[in-house]
C-alpha cells in the first residue's frame, strides 16, 4: 500500500516534470482564480466592517429652540430613556457646545473669542440601539420628539447611511454572484488546461490501458497532479495576497482619510487561509476528475 | 486457448469489419492472420483483447467468454495478453527500461520483481546495455525490440502483432520473426497479422486469411 502510493506520488511528480509548461500554466491558473475570488471576499468583508462602524457611531442630534432649565434637564433626559429604541442620551448645554466648537479649532480658536455661547443652541445626542437604526424607527422617534420638546431641528446621517446599507447588501449579492462565476470559470480553465495535459499525454494512457493496468491505477496518479497544482496554485495565491494585502493596500489605505484612524483592513484569518488553500485542492481534484472522465477509457 | 463463434463486428450498417468468424486457435499455437488492408486483421485482434466489442457471436479466451466484458475486468483480461504493434507505441519520454517496466508496473508489481523482469527481457531481445536510451535514439528494429520485451515481460498466454514488421526492413524482420518464434517455444500462443507473404514461405506455419472480414483460408502448415 506504503509502496503503491510512492509510487503513485513519484509519478504524478515525474508527469509534472516533464510537462513543466502544462503544469505550470495549470498552477498558476488556479492561483490568479484562486486570488480574485479572495480579493473579491476581502473588499465586501471590508466594507462590511466600515459600514458597521459608520452604523454604530450613527445618532440623532435634536437641537432644541430654547436651552431647558436646569433643574428639568433629568426629567427630559429620563424620558428619553425610557423610549425602547434609545441606548443612551446626553445632554449638550450651549456652553458644552461652545466648548467643543473651541476644541475642534484648534489653533483658531481664538476667533470665537468675545462670541456670547447662548449663541450656539442646547441640544439632546440620542444613541440608538442597533436593531432601531433605520429609516422606519427614526421617523418614529422623530415623531414623539416633536411632540414632547421645542426641537428647533434634527440631524442624523439616516439617509446616507440607509443608501451605504443598500450599497454593502448589494456588493455582497455581487460578491456571492461574481464569486460563483468566478470559481465556475476557474474550474472550467483548470479542468481544460489539465484536459490539455492529458490529451499531451494520450499515448501513455492508450498503453497503460493496452497493458491491464486498472482505472484506478491510471487515474490516480492524474488525481494527485491535480490535488498538487491545486495546493500549490492555493499557496501561490495565499502569498501574492499576503504580500500585495501588507506591501500595498493596507499601507495606502491605513493612511486614506476616509477610514477611521483605529480602523485596521481585515486580512483572511488562519482558517480561511486554510480554507483558500485547500479550495486550491478541491479546484485541482475536481478538474483532473471531471477531465479525467472524458479521457480515459479502457 | 482462442475460440470464435459466428463472430461479426458492424462500425455502421454498410460497414462490415469481420463477418460471420468461427475459428480455433490451440494453446501453443503459432498463427499467421493475412489478407489485403481493410481485410479485418486489425478488428479481429482488438476484439481478442477487448478494444472492440463484437456486434453478433461469442470469443472465449482461455476458456473465459469474453463477449461481454465489463469495463473493471478488461484490465485482467490485457494482462494474460501481450499486444505488438506496427507503430511500436513506445513513450518517446522514457528510457527503454522505464517503456519496459511500465507494463510490470501497470499490474502493480514490486519494485525489485520489476527491475529483474525487466532486464532479464531486455536481455532476451539483446537490448539490456540500452536501458537509459530513449526509443527515438535507437533504430526502428530496436524499437519494435523494446514493444516485444513490453509484450513479454509479463508472460502472456497469447502474444498478439499488428503487422510487426510493416515499418522494418527484411533483416530486421527477420530478428523480429525469432523472438516471436522463442516466445512460442516457450508456450506462448502467438497471432501475427501479416500481408507479407515471404513470412509464411520462411518460417511456415497456419495461415489463416480474411477477405472483407469473412474468413476464405485456413491453411496447415507442410512443414513445421
Amino acid at each position: 500500500m506504503l509502496e503503491r502510493m510512492r509510487y503513485f506520488i513519484l509519478r504524478a511528480l515525474r508527469n509534472m516534470r516533464q510537462w513543466p509548461f502544462l503544469c505550470s500554466a495549470a498552477v498558476l491558473t488556479m492561483a490568479v482564480a484562486l486570488a480574485t475570488v479572495a480579493t473579491f471576499f476581502l473588499v465586501v468583508v471590508n466594507v462590511e466592517q466600515l459600514s458597521q462602524r459608520w452604523t454604530k457611531e450613527i445618532q440623532l442630534i435634536a437641537y432644541l429652540q430654547k436651552a431647558p432649565s436646569r433643574q428639568d434637564i433629568p426629567a427630559i433626559l429620563n424620558d428619553l430613556k425610557a423610549y425602547p429604541e434609545v441606548d443612551s442620551v446626553s445632554y449638550v448645554s450651549p456652553d458644552d457646545a461652545m466648548n467643543r466648537f473651541r476644541q475642534r479649532l484648534g489653533d483658531d480658536a481664538s476667533l470665537l473669542e468675545g462670541l456670547n455661547s447662548q449663541l450656539l443652541p442646547a441640544s439632546i445626542e440620542l444613541n440608538l440601539r442597533p436593531e432601531f437604526r433605520d429609516q422606519e424607527h427614526i421617523s418614529r422617534i422623530i415623531e414623539r420628539l416633536e411632540n414632547s420638546l421645542e426641537v428647533d431641528d434634527l440631524r442624523y446621517g439616516q439617509k446616507w447611511l440607509e443608501r451605504f446599507n443598500s450599497f454593502v447588501n448589494m456588493l455582497r449579492f455581487v460578491g456571492i454572484v461574481l464569486g460563483g462565476f468566478l470559481l465556475l470559470a476557474a474550474l472550467f480553465i483548470v479542468s481544460n488546461t489539465i484536459k490539455l495535459t492529458l490529451y499531451a499525454r494520450r499515448d501513455e494512457l492508450e498503453i497503460m490501458a493496452l497493458v491491464g493496468a486498472t482505472m484506478r491505477f491510471i487515474k490516480v496518479p492524474f488525481l494527485l497532479e491535480g490535488a498538487i497544482q491545486g495546493l500549490l496554485g492555493g499557496l501561490i495565491s495565499l502569498v501574492f495576497l499576503m504580500l500585495s494585502f501588507s506591501l500595498i493596500i493596507s499601507r495606502s489605505l491605513n493612511s486614506f482619510w476616509l477610514t477611521p484612524n483605529d480602523f485596521n483592513l481585515l486580512f483572511l484569518s488562519f482558517n480561511q487561509q486554510l480554507i483558500l488553500v485547500f479550495s486550491g485542492v478541491v479546484l485541482g481534484l475536481l478538474g483532473s476528475l471531471s477531465s479525467l472522465r472524458r479521457f480515459v477509457r479502457i | 486457448m482462442i475460440q470464435l463463434y459466428n463472430v461479426t463486428k458492424k462500425y455502421s450498417s454498410d460497414s462490415v469489419a469481420v463477418k460471420d468468424l468461427t475459428l480455433q486457435i490451440g494453446k501453443g499455437d503459432f498463427v499467421y492472420i493475412t489478407g489485403a488492408s481493410g481485410a479485418g486483421k486489425t478488428t479481429f485482434l482488438r476484439m481478442l483483447y477487448a478494444a472492440e466489442k463484437p456486434t453478433r457471436g461469442q470469443i472465449l479466451i482461455n476458456k473465459k467468454n469474453i463477449t461481454r466484458i465489463r469495463g473493471p475486468q478488461i484490465p485482467y483480461l490485457r494482462r494474460q495478453i501481450g499486444v505488438v504493434f506496427q507503430d511500436f507505441k513506445l513513450l518517446q519520454s522514457r528510457t527503454v527500461y522505464e517503456n519496459v517496466a511500465f507494463a510490470l508496473e501497470a499490474q502493480g508489481k514490486k519494485r525489485y520483481e520489476v527491475s529483474k523482469k525487466v532486464y532479464q527481457a531486455l536481455k532476451e531481445v539483446g537490448l539490456e546495455h540500452r536501458l537509459q536510451r530513449r526509443p527515438l535514439e535507437l533504430s526502428g528494429g530496436e524499437q519494435q525490440r523494446i514493444a516485444i520485451a513490453r509484450a513479454l515481460v509479463v508472460d502472456p498466454l497469447i502474444l498478439l502483432a499488428d503487422e510487426p514488421s510493416g515499418n522494418l526492413d527484411q533483416d530486421v524482420t527477420l530478428e523480429i520473426m525469432e523472438l516471436f518464434k522463442r516466445a512460442n517455444a516457450r508456450g506462448t500462443t502467438v497471432l501475427l497479422a501479416t500481408h507479407d507473404h515471404s513470412l509464411n514461405q520462411r518460417f511456415p506455419r497456419r495461415v489463416i486469411t480474411l477477405d472483407q472480414g469473412k474468413l476464405v483460408g485456413d491453411q496447415q502448415p507442410l512443414q513445421v
